[in-house]
């Protein structure tokens, strides 16, 4: 659990808290939940509705390797619908789901801010533009590949 | 606080600065719509049904929470602002879901408040359930026995196993209570209605008629009052000592005078009526036996002919020999049987399409099979000779084709599959048709045309029953005497009738519905539909005894636990509905995802069903900011948003003490799950 | 002689791998002084190389992490050189983003070796009313999209007696094809907080909050360095008090990027917006006057007390006055981060600075999801907040999007419309229900399930949306649709009348279809067909296809296309 008591209790720094709840577990579980909101005297069922507001906050387990595909209106004109629809295919898994392993975990987000090598996905914040459905599955291997050497 | 001037609709009113427009309206006894708002809360500003208009910028705003300023020009009953606030319930609707209504009481053509009376049967009231029932139903004992059932094929139970025994309900509550009972009624006001025909649209509207305080003659052309309860529907479904009950019922409730042996145009006069009759209603029903269309039909009974007979000789006949009846539906069922029980030799029916396709009742086909009938399916009749003293019926083999108009699949017939069948008796059951009396208008299936809104013919000429709406049945006879008999009140008052518009949300067929979509109050009873016991097979072969028994207390009361209790805790105060009644939304204006965020029955007291959210966040505002807990809250946001408390667990057992949240949920979301007949019951006899 | 090596370090620098070109240089060139700097605007050329020597620099373009690579660069040798499009320095007007490029980001003293701080010097030496009347006299209109006279609120902020005050930065940048202040936030972050700290000194604001974008790390990374370099250096004391600068962060949500839901979320609370009247000058974060502007706005305003504002004034406009970021994306040669002067046609951007090829675009989205499209013939359009409003598109903060004719606008409509419906708070009825029906509709028209009755509920229920949604998202949700029904009708009668995208974009409505004369029976689309659905005669079977398009990607002599469904029409693309 992060240093709660560093961000003062402090209701507006509740956001903050919960951030750095996710980077540390990469998630927020109930039980973290239940122990900011005891933290910041809050109720749990408000806790919750802010966690499930916002799309950065993960109530499930992510995989090892978070994909992001971005469907950024310059990725989307270029086609990342066909991107995610590859990276679904090849994993098996749909947005927001991890796969059985652990391993990726999908989702669409909105622009990664490199518009100009669309169409992109980044993977645990590295980004990976100009795609192609070839590069794109080498890319999802390599990682694999590496992970079964381990 | 200084003074200043608002105009709303045209009205310069005095307001503070500081209040919003809709609390100055208010004040001032205008009414603009609102779902969102609670006075002892915050803001929501969510449901935008207060919008206006403001007249000079037309700028659009939640009257809600947009302060008055001096000199405020504001639209708020303009067709522009009625139709957003349309717009604004439609979409609502769109994503609501629920039933208002129970499927059964939607079911009914009576529109018998089902649900109601089962809950009464259940709890063991059966006096209480007959006055429910007979708020709709002015033949309980009668419907008791014969009503196809529609409830009970619309029944949400239907999703698990059997539907619940509907109408052995009536039938208890009936044949327990019938002498004991008498409805409330208007006293007579001294208006007048004549009825001509004395079967269960006639009476229906006389019943319903004296209800309102209005007295009525009934004129029959027959021997015996009853129409099709007495000449139609035979005695082992309908014995006629029960409607001899039923008869001496009207007569106790005094004002309806039944004239037999009066035929029109013979002993009575339509304009002599009209004259003399503040409204007059027709009802004469369908009793034109329907052609087969073949060489030789007049050897052949007419299948209504031969019940009417038969009726009339105290179901004592003599005996048909080997018979054949040609036909499917019900008519053909009640020949079938009836010729079973007089004669030994073989009984058979012959159909030209599937035993599938039969327009009777399932129940009609089955219980004809065990007392013998022979069933010859795909077979059609093309003529009809006598040969000696036997006729000899000529029919073709049938195969199905294409769908036709109807969606079955029509019978074409098959290629050299003639062939002859002796018998000493036919009966073409066939249908029936309307006989209008003369310069009566009609349409093109020569049935009497009336309004529909209040059924009328022209002047004060009202109609009603089979001879409106073609054969049908009973119950329908009664619903549309009920339509009538509401005619003919508003045309005395000297309105039009306009029946009022009523939404009904409803969470779909039960053939849409998976069984893991359910929502229940409280977890029904897993047992079996009660089955219906029926009297001795020799018996039913032999004589004309009533073939089903009526329910015993015991077998109500399990039948009732079997019921899900479909309709909504807040039916009768709830204010989407209230609203989009009054602004006149639909439920199917917009067709679109429903998403199911699932319900809570946990609570000993109280149900959370999400789906009946309409994400007003009062709820959340009164625990919070009245109540000083934070148990509600939202999550998820957009078109994904639902109202929920900590984890999905059940509001704790405490809440019972407050309950704030569930008084103030404007809908049925948040509620107690109390579903309280005596409301029901009150609210029926304002209706009158 | 090399004196500084500068590298493109902003998002899309490093996206275009940068870093590994920085620690090659490092490696192979111990020696000499790399410095990290933000982004200039090519964004298509990156990974960008400046080299500083004596006689100038020399820029380097798609630079490889490669020894061979950087030993001729370092060489000077004359390959892969960068020269910026001619065309475009005639467009484009450097000034806001002068710095942006040039300098180390989180370099204090290289800012203010550029004139940084000089606004705020000067802006202590006036009176905070005269700073107001100065920003007023600029006429800077907020570039947040809404286009809010600065001075105006500024004004607002002034007038309020109470104690504590806030500001806040609005760099939220919710819409999903735009950069425009990530790339301020990068690459010249001191200019924007010189801004706001001019706005605190004028008008009395004691509290200074950068509400940002989740998803960029970086501005956050450099803005903090910034700050504490600020905090350093005593420039956030005014009028003798220490003011408290504090970047928080969102958490993904473009609602928050309304200024009542940026409150709220600032507050800790679900992002969702509330009635305004009482603005948030009158009642903002925690009850305080607050004031909300964005990062592009502040980033004007050190140069508006630098240069006064009538100086300032000169450039664009009589009405839009200034520059404008913006986003250039879509079917362009040249995409990326652009500034122009207010009153530029949008045709010389996308073709004078796009390089958009003559007459291949058909409409340009303008203002991202709350925007509109503008169609071929209004091209000579200026971009001023008024001529785009007439049109039923707005400024927006600064997304521009292309669109080429062989594109389907229901489809650009729909993915604009499914963007705003997710992204609703779900607070009021006409957008959380509104735009998911719209949507609904929208999704049976591009899968060649619409009729002409879903077009006409398009049509209805957008304007009604706009008049009853509470907020700015929900009451600009139905733009980017009735916009395109205003221009391009046809396209929406196509699909629904005939069953047709003349784009042949909507999946539904086309076939993949591999022609036998051309094909030289490689296979190449047999083996990288994810679904197995090529036969070995090269026939595709449409049934089960998923249009996922690798056939045609990998196919070498383009044998495959998309075809109308059913019929063999081929459109020229
Ligand atoms: C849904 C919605 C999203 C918005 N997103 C942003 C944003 O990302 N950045 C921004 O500066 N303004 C955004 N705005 C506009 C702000 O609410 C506000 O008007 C602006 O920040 C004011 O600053 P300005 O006057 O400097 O433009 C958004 C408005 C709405 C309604
Ligand atoms: S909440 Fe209202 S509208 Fe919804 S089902 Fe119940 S009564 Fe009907
Ligand atoms: S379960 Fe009960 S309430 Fe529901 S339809 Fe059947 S009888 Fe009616
Ligand atoms: S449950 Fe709460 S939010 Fe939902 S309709 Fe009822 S009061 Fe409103
Ligand atoms: S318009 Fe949309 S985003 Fe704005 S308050 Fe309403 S639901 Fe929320
Ligand atoms: S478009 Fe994709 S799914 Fe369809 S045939 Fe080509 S490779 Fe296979
Ligand atoms: S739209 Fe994909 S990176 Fe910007
Ligand atoms: S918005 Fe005013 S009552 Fe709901
Ligand atoms: S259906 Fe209601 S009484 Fe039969």
């Amino acid at each position: 659990m992060p240093d709660l008591a560093a961000l003062g209790q402090e209701k507006s720094n509740l956001i903050k808290a919960l951030q750095e709840q996710q980077k540390e577990e990469g998630y927020i579980s109930d039980q973290a939940i239940k122990d900011i909101s005891r933290e910041f005297d809050m109720a749990p069922v408000e806790v919750e509705g802010v966690v499930s507001f916002y799309t950065q906050f993960k109530r499930i387990k992510p995989g090892k390797y978070k994909i992001q595909v971005c469907d950024g209106t310059a990725c989307h004109i270029i086609g990342s619908k066909l991107v995610l629809n590859w990276a679904k295919d090849h994993l098996g898994i749909a947005e927001g789901e991890t796969d059985e392993e652990g391993l990726f975990s999908l989702d669409a987000v909105a622009c990664l801010g490199c518009c100009s090598l669309a169409p992109v996905i980044s993977i645990n914040g590295k980004v990976y533009g100009d795609l192609t459905r070839k590069k794109l599955l080498k890319i999802l291997e390599d990682y694999r590949a590496r992970e079964e050497e381990v | 606080m200084s003074q200043i001037k608002v105009t709303i609709d045209g009205q310069t009113l005095n307001a503070e600065e500081g209040q919003t427009i809709l609390q100055v309206a208010r004040e001032n006894q205008i009414h603009i719509p609102s779902l969102c708002f609670d006075n002892r809360v915050s803001q929501n500003t969510s449901c935008f049904v207060c919008i206006v208009q403001d007249a000079e910028s037309g700028q659009w705003m939640p009257s809600c929470s947009s302060q008055v300023q001096d000199g405020m020009k504001i639209n708020s009953s303009t067709p522009e602002v009625e139709d957003m606030r349309k717009t604004a319930l439609d979409l609502i609707l769109s994503e609501h879901s629920g039933d208002c209504e129970a499927p059964c009481t939607l079911a009914c053509p009576a529109h018998a408040k089902v649900e109601e009376y089962v809950r009464a049967g259940r709890e063991g009231n059966h006096f209480e359930a007959l006055k429910i029932i007979k708020e709709r139903i002015p033949f309980p004992m009668s419907i008791g026995r014969v009503c196809p059932r529609f409830c009970e094929q619309d029944c949400r139970r239907n999703v698990k196993d059997q539907p619940v025994a509907i109408n052995d309900f009536k039938r208890l509550a009936a044949d327990l209570y019938y002498d004991e009972y008498l409805e409330d009624m208007e006293d007579l006001t001294g208006e007048k209605a004549a009825i001509i025909g004395a079967g269960p649209a006639g009476l229906g509207a006389a019943y319903f008629l004296r209800r309102a305080g209005i007295a009525s003659d009934v004129y029959e052309k027959r021997a015996e009052p009853g129409g099709m309860l007495r000449y139609g529907i035979p005695e082992y479904r309908l014995p006629k000592d029960i409607l001899e009950k039923e008869l001496a019922h009207f007569e106790k409730m005094g004002g309806i005078t039944i004239n037999c042996n009066q035929e029109l145009g013979q002993d009575i006069e339509l304009e002599e009526l009209k004259n003399n009759y503040d409204a007059v209603i027709m009802a004469v029903g369908c009793w034109q036996p329907s052609s087969m269309r073949t060489e030789g039909e007049e050897l052949a009974w007419g299948g209504i002919d031969y019940l009417e007979k038969l009726a009339s000789q105290n179901f004592e006949m003599e005996d048909p020999g080997e018979t054949i009846v040609v036909g499917g539906g019900n008519t053909a069922m009640d020949c079938v049987r009836s010729s079973l029980r007089l004669t030994e030799e073989q009984v058979h029916c012959y159909y030209r399409r599937t035993a599938k396709q039969m327009p009777a009742e399932e129940y009609e086909y089955q219980e004809a099979l065990e007392e013998g009938a022979n069933f010859e399916f795909l077979t059609q009749p093309i003529s009809l000779r006598k040969e000696g003293d036997k006729l000899v019926l000529k029919c073709i083999r049938m195969e199905l084709g294409e769908p036709d108009a109807s969606g079955r699949r029509r019978p074409i017939p098959v290629d050299d599959s003639e062939f002859e069948v002796k018998a000493d008796t036919v009966i073409a059951a066939i249908g029936q048709k309307t006989i209008a009396p003369e310069g009566v208008p009609t349409n093109d299936w020569g049935d009497v045309e009336v309004k529909e809104d209040n059924c009328r013919v022209e002047d004060n000429l009202f109609a009603a029953g089979d001879c409106v709406s073609g054969p049908a049945t009973i119950v329908e006879a009664v619903a549309g005497a009920r339509r009538v008999a509401n005619g003919v009140q508003a045309y005395l008052k000297d309105d039009t009738y306009k029946p009022p518009y009523l939404i009904n949300v409803s969470r779909g067929h039960w053939q849409s519905v998976s069984e893991d979509e359910l929502v229940y109050l409280q977890e029904p009873d897993e047992s079996e539909r009660v089955e219906q016991r029926h009297i001795d097979l020799d018996k039913r072969k032999q004589t004309f005894e009533e073939v089903s028994l009526t329910f015993t207390k015991d077998e109500v009361e399990l039948e009732g636990k079997r019921c899900f209790e479909c309709s909504c805790t807040a039916r009768e105060d709830c204010q989407l509905k209230e609203h989009s009644e009054e602004l006149g939304a639909d439920p199917e204006a917009f067709s679109g995802e429903k998403i199911d965020h699932g319900y809570n029955v946990e609570h000993p007291e109280i149900v959370m069903d999400r789906g009946k959210c309409i994400k007003c966040g009062i709820c959340i505002k009164i625990c919070n900011e009245v109540v000083n807990e934070y148990l509600l809250g939202f999550k998820n946001r957009g078109y994904n948003t639902k109202i929920d408390t900590a984890f999905g667990q059940p509001l704790p057992v405490d809440c019972e003490e407050c309950g704030e949240c569930l008084e103030a949920c404007p809908v049925g979301a948040l509620d107690w799950k109390v579903k309280k007949n005596e409301e029901i019951l009150k609210k029926l006899a304002e209706e009158k | 002689m090399i004196n500084r090596i500068k590298i493109g370090m902003a998002s899309c620098g490093v996206a275009a791998g940068a870093r590994e070109v920085k620690d090659k240089i490092a490696e192979v060139a111990p020696e000499e002084k790399i410095v990290e700097v933000g982004c200039i605007g090519h964004c298509y050329a990156e990974p960008i190389v400046e080299i500083e020597t004596d006689e100038g620099s020399i820029f380097y373009q798609d630079v490889e992490p490669d020894e061979e690579f950087i030993n001729r660069m370092l060489e000077l040798e004359d390959f892969s050189r960068f020269t910026p499009n001619p065309e475009r320095e005639k467009w484009e007007k450097k000034f806001v983003t002068e710095l942006s490029g040039k300098i180390d980001p989180v370099s204090l003293e290289e800012y203010r070796s550029r004139g940084g701080y000089q606004g705020l010097e000067k802006a202590l030496e006036m009176e905070p009313g005269e700073v107001v009347e100065e920003v007023k006299t600029s006429y800077l209109r907020g570039r947040g999209g809404g286009g809010f006279p600065a001075g105006m609120k500024w004004s607002f902020l002034a007038a309020k007696e109470e104690e504590d005050k806030v500001i806040i930065c609005n760099a939220d940048e919710g819409d999903p094809g735009a950069f425009m202040d990530r790339t301020v936030m990068e690459s010249i972050p001191h200019q924007m907080l010189e801004g706001m700290l001019i706005a605190a000194y004028a008008t009395g604001a004691n509290r200074l909050f950068i509400y940002c974008r989740a998803e960029y790390p970086l501005a956050v990374r450099n803005l903090n360095t910034a700050i504490s370099q600020i905090e350093e250096a005593g420039l956030n004391k005014i009028g003798g008090e220490d003011i408290k600068i504090t970047v928080k962060e969102g958490a993904g949500a473009f609602v928050c990027g309304e200024e009542t839901a940026l409150i709220h979320s600032l507050e800790g609370k679900r992002g969702t917006p509330r009635y305004r009247p009482p603005y948030p000058t009158d009642k903002g974060y925690k009850g305080r006057p607050s004031m909300i502007n964005n990062v592009e706005t502040f980033a004007n305003v050190p140069l508006i007390i630098r240069l006064g504002g009538e100086e300032y004034a000169e450039i664009g406009t009589e009405n839009s006055t200034g520059t404008k970021l913006f986003a250039l994306a879509g079917d362009l040669e040249y995409s990326g981060l652009v500034e122009v002067p207010m009153g530029i046609s949008i045709g010389d951007v996308i073709y004078g600075i796009g390089g958009a090829e003559e007459g291949s675009i058909k409409a340009v989205q303008i203002g991202g999801p709350s925007g509109g499209c503008i169609p071929e013939e209004y091209f000579d359009t200026p971009i001023d907040y008024d001529s785009l409003n007439e049109l039923g598109a707005i400024m927006g903060s600064g997304g521009l999007i292309a669109i080429s004719k062989g594109r389907c606008m229901v489809e650009t409509a729909r993915y604009f419309l499914d963007f705003t419906a997710k992204e609703s708070c779900g607070k009021c009825t006409f957008c959380r229900i509104g735009t998911k029906r719209m949507l609904e509709t929208l999704e049976r028209v591009t899968g060649g399930e619409g009729t002409a009755e879903d077009v006409e509920l398009l049509s209805e229920l957008g304007p009604k949306i706009i008049k009853g949604s509470l907020c700015g998202l929900g009451q600009t949700a139905p733009n980017p649709v009735l916009t395109t029904l205003k221009y391009f009708k046809n396209e929406y009668l196509e699909h629904v009348e005939e069953k047709h995208c003349p784009a042949l974009e909507c999946d539904n409505l086309v076939e993949i279809e591999i022609d036998q004369e051309t094909c030289i029976e490689c296979g190449q689309c047999i083996k990288n067909c994810p679904v197995n659905v090529i036969s070995d005669d090269f026939v595709i079977d449409n049934q089960d296809c998923t249009r996922c398009n690798s056939c045609i990607e990998v196919c070498p002599v383009d044998a495959i296309a998309r075809v109308r469904k059913g019929g063999k029409v081929n459109v020229a693309n």
